[in-house]
């Protein structure tokens, strides 16, 4: 049978990602978005309670939780901040293709030591002439019998400045496609790896965006992650399991917006009576409830079945897409709530709305997911 | 060292507060219960001595319904406890009689070797602060309260602490065993790591029946649980200048709610 | 009725402590028509306590004069107090809920095989039995207890009773040492410092608390928040953004992980008003807020509201309490 409770195990992760989120991220949210400011005593500090690699399985010193288990504190962490979220999860998706594609001998040597102290990883997958068509790469992989030499640029690469290691996609050959797309992991110290500017952005402004660079850097055979022309699929696999945390992610802003907008709601008055008297804001305040919870469910969902051994493609991008479209939505709704004050940086809701926009982009455009879901959905019927 | 941390599982601070049905106390369905932030703090303290005195074992001890002390003694386990011990008694809320939990704490310890026993200052629900003492008196173990800054000196096998008062701190010391009510806000206590909190539910907790100490020919029983009319938010003053908002202020605190000094 | 009321006495140096006076105050209600208040005075200035005490009214006192008192920790008078109370066959004790009400409490009701009850606000006969009223939860509820078996000793919170009318005076001056406890304790008072903020009151002492907030933006303006706390005789508080940042030490945070507070008048100067402040606060009696932010969960539980600019509000506040103090 199907069961919607959280066993005590469940709750007792989901309260300490509550109380971590509302007592050492909350009160600095505003800080770093306004500033902004990379808060990396927050992420140390995360790390060392094992907020960071979720993923990871403890043997290799990382938490090892289900991907339930994943969203539920992803969405604790997303209602304080979601930039300050982005970067904590950062290394989940950075270092999925490792523990996917990796050898036994690959983890030991890369994740043991990476876990077992404060550490960033960035997955470099995207290129400034194109994200969504990953197919596409233009940073090449060149085989010159002893490994490979790289070259090329990544660009909105999350952590990108602070990060010691990457997991970057090169393509041995563009003309193969996906096909000629290799996986590597690449140590930030390695000779030809600079980074560039943190990017200015709209929102997730405590978390920090850069390109990367590559110029004749040299990885050993012995770095690539899985056979030559496994990097699509390593990408596609990792992102099958990355996606839903950012339908999480979406459900953490947007229950954040609701919590602000209804409790102004019941304090703001007009018309001698608080405004959420008023039908106008009821029914506001009634289609953002059904949008968090059904953002939600279907989060829940997708990991529930994902954690059942299945891919998910659908499911996960059924979650990411709602999600992150219902955030945006509900951040707005709270913004009008507001009204002018709204409006004003001094009130937290405008954060929630430039934060919002973020998950509809990334790790998989919206149209992307909306692709997906119909390939997945038309293959039943054909 | 042997130190002993009994603590109390109350109602978390966002929980909506209702009467039972009979009106006589607080009503416990759907409420949850978390470790009480002066537990947390004695829980620190009790890991800061494990720490600094090698070897030495922490136990943390609960009284009260199963469930929601349960969930307490784990989440004190995850913060890196040795032993949980809950000590099982005749259902009794979060209001129980402090005179009942003290006789039960004492049955359960009666007889046991302990260095130092630590209580939260007083329950971050009901604010009795009485179990402390009461179970000192007890035990026949000297006790103090409001205690901060607390350390042992393995040399000379005391401890010494600060009691904080109202006109002060004084400064003490005392043999082993003690007990001791802590003040909070002075340490930091630390968060739970998420491998331990996993780790914590498959600890073993032990259990003590204590059901037969809690009756006594006095005792204070709860009779009636009111909230007090919700505040209707406060009046807002309207001004034109600072000055004019600081003269109604004073004004309105002088003559309406005389409390102006 | 003609319950006896024994009365424990809290002293410095043989002066009573405020709350002391309060709990004479109700001992004296307790006691009428014809019961007796008696009181219990422990020490070497023991006796001038109780004629201070006397002087506002109490029958008759016990006085435990050995030096050996003064060096003892509040704990160890639980027996004395027990002792004294099956002595003068007591129904009631009543102590002053200062930090040594507190911490002799417990002890006494164990050492008496009485019930307790801290904390109280109110207390009455009712049916031949004592019945207390309290806050609880940080005065978000209150609770009525039944103190039941004839023997109850209660702890009353600060500033909850009027202390003792001093007009009212009769002395039966016959102090007696009571019998069945001695001075003994493994605890030994090695100093003593007296308050860092000795120019104000402390705390959980005071009549009043103005607490300042994260709104106050950097340490320097936090001398805003002192600056009107002195106008007023009022005690330092803090939110935990403030301890947290360093701005002020964590021995000024009121609320959840701070202190509770119950003055008469409590000012929130830039505190939003997150729930684990408002439980340390809510129980004041005449809470004031001043916040720019409308919304602000402070001007729920606040009786009187400013919403401003503080940096402008509370210099002209400040001069206007020197003002209506002066004149």
């Amino acid at each position: 049978m199907v069961d919607f409770s959280l066993s005590p195990e469940a709750e007792s992760l989901r309260d300490m990602a509550r109380k971590f989120a509302r007592t050492e991220m909350a009160p600095h949210a505003a800080e770093c978005d306004r500033t902004p400011r990379f808060p990396e005593e927050i992420y140390r500090k995360a790390h060392e309670l094992g907020l960071m690699n979720l993923n990871v399985p403890t043997e290799l010193g990382g938490s090892g939780l289900s991907l339930f288990e994943q969203c539920l504190l992803v969405e604790e962490l997303a209602y304080a901040c979601g930039g300050m979220t982005t970067s904590i999860i950062a290394n989940c998706l950075a270092l999925e293709p490792l523990l996917l594609g990796g050898t036994e001998e690959q983890k030991q040597r890369f994740l043991a030591p990476f876990c077992a102290s404060y550490h960033l990883a960035s997955f470099c997958l995207t290129e400034p002439s194109g994200g969504s068509d990953a197919g596409a790469l233009r940073t090449r992989a060149r085989a010159d019998g002893q490994g490979y030499v790289l070259d090329g640029e990544k660009c909105f690469i999350t952590n990108a400045p602070h990060a010691s290691l990457y997991t970057v996609f090169a393509s041995l050959d563009p003309a193969l496609r996906h096909k000629g797309i290799c996986a590597f992991v690449v140590p930030r110290d390695a000779e030809g790896v600079t980074t560039g500017k943190d990017e200015e952005k709209m929102g997730h402004r405590a978390s920090s965006t850069s390109t990367v660079r590559f110029d004749s850097v040299r990885v050993p055979a012995s770095d690539r992650l899985g056979a030559e022309g496994d990097g699509f699929g390593l990408a596609m696999r990792t992102l099958d399991q990355t996606r839903t945390p950012i339908g999480a992610l979406a459900t953490g802003i947007a229950q954040a917006a609701l919590d602000h907008a209804a409790a102004y709601a019941l304090k703001r008055e007009s018309f001698g009576k608080p405004i959420a008297q008023h039908q106008a804001i009821q029914i506001k305040l009634a289609n953002m409830a059904q949008q968090v919870h059904a953002s939600r469910l279907l989060t829940w969902h997708a990991a529930w079945t994902i954690d059942h051994g299945a891919r998910g493609t659908l499911e996960s991008s059924i979650a990411k897409c709602f999600a992150s479209d219902a955030a945006l939505h509900v951040a707005d709704e709270a913004v009008q709530t507001f009204g002018g004050y709204g409006y004003m940086k001094e009130y937290p809701v405008e954060k929630l709305l430039r934060d919002a926009k973020l998950t509809q982009i990334y790790e998989g455009a919206n149209e992307i997911q909306r692709t997906v879901i119909a390939r997945e959905l038309l293959r039943g019927y054909s | 060292m042997e130190i002993v941390v009994a603590v109390k599982p109350v109602p978390e601070a966002e929980a909506r507060l209702r009467a039972s049905a009979d009106g006589s106390g607080l009503e416990t369905d759907g409420v949850k219960f978390v470790l009480a932030g002066y537990d947390e703090s004695a829980i620190e303290q009790a890991l800061l001595l494990k720490e600094a005195h090698p070897p030495s074992t922490v136990q943390v001890l609960s009284l009260g319904p199963a469930a929601r002390c349960e969930e307490v003694l784990r989440a004190a386990l995850a913060l890196g406890c040795d032993r949980a011990t809950l000590v099982e008694a005749a259902p009794s809320g979060p209001l129980a009689d402090p005179m009942g939990v003290a006789r039960g704490l004492a049955a359960a310890l009666r007889g046991k070797k302990f260095d130092l026993l630590l209580v939260g200052k007083q329950a971050g629900d009901d604010e009795e602060g009485v179990v402390g003492s009461a179970l000192a008196q007890l035990l026949g173990v000297g006790y103090a309260g409001f205690v901060t800054d607390l350390r042992f000196d393995a040399a000379s096998g005391h401890f010494r602490f600060r009691r904080t008062v109202e006109r002060g701190t004084e400064l003490w010391e005392a043999p082993v065993p003690l007990l001791v009510g802590l003040q909070q806000a002075w340490n930091d206590p630390r968060t739970a790591k998420l491998p331990a909190i996993l780790r914590s539910r498959k600890q073993p907790i032990e259990r003590f029946d204590a059901a037969s100490a809690l009756e006594a020919a006095a005792r204070s029983l709860g009779a009636a649980f009111a909230l007090p009319a919700p505040r209707t938010g406060a009046k807002l003053l309207d001004y034109r200048s600072p000055q004019e908002a600081a003269e109604k202020l004073v004004r309105a605190l002088r003559e309406e709610a005389k409390v102006f000094p | 009725m003609s319950p006896t009321v024994l009365l424990v006495v809290e002293h410095l140096d043989g002066v009573p402590a405020p709350a002391t006076l309060e709990a004479a105050g109700l001992g004296k209600a307790l006691a009428s028509p014809q019961g007796r208040l008696v009181v219990l005075a422990a020490g070497s200035s023991a006796r001038k306590a109780a004629e201070a005490l006397a002087a506002v009214g109490a029958g008759s006192a016990r006085l435990a004069e050995e030096p050996a008192w003064d060096l003892c920790p509040p704990s160890a008078l639980g027996s004395l107090v027990a002792a004294t109370a099956r002595a003068e066959g007591a129904e009631v004790v009543l102590i002053g809920g200062t930090c040594f009400g507190r911490d002799l409490l417990g002890g006494a009701a164990a050492a008496w095989e009485a019930a307790a009850a801290a904390g109280v606000t109110e207390a009455s006969w009712e049916d031949g039995g004592l019945v207390v009223r309290r806050p609880v939860f940080g005065g978000r509820a209150t609770e009525t207890r039944r103190l039941e078996g004839g023997r109850a000793i209660v702890a009353l919170r600060p500033h909850a009773f009027p202390p003792l009318d001093t007009t009212a005076a009769s002395f039966e001056a016959s102090p007696s040492p009571p019998s069945g406890a001695a001075p003994a304790s493994t605890l030994r008072r090695t100093g003593f410092e007296p308050g860092a903020s000795s120019a104000g009151p402390s705390l959980s002492d005071a009549a009043i608390v103005v607490s300042g907030g994260r709104g106050l933006r950097s340490p320097e303006n936090f001398g805003l928040v002192e600056e009107l706390a002195a106008a007023l005789g009022a005690a330092v508080g803090a939110s935990r953004a403030v301890t947290d940042a360093g701005w002020r030490p964590g021995t000024l945070q009121v609320g959840q992980t701070g202190k509770t507070v119950t003055p008469q008048l409590y000012v929130a100067v830039g505190i939003s008003g997150a729930i684990q402040h408002l439980v340390g606060m809510v129980g004041s009696r005449v809470i004031v807020a001043i916040n720019n932010d409308p919304s602000a969960p402070i001007f729920r539980v606040a009786d009187y509201g400013i919403v401003g600019d503080l940096f402008e509000i509370l210099p002209a506040l400040t001069a206007e309490v020197r003002k209506a103090r002066a004149g």
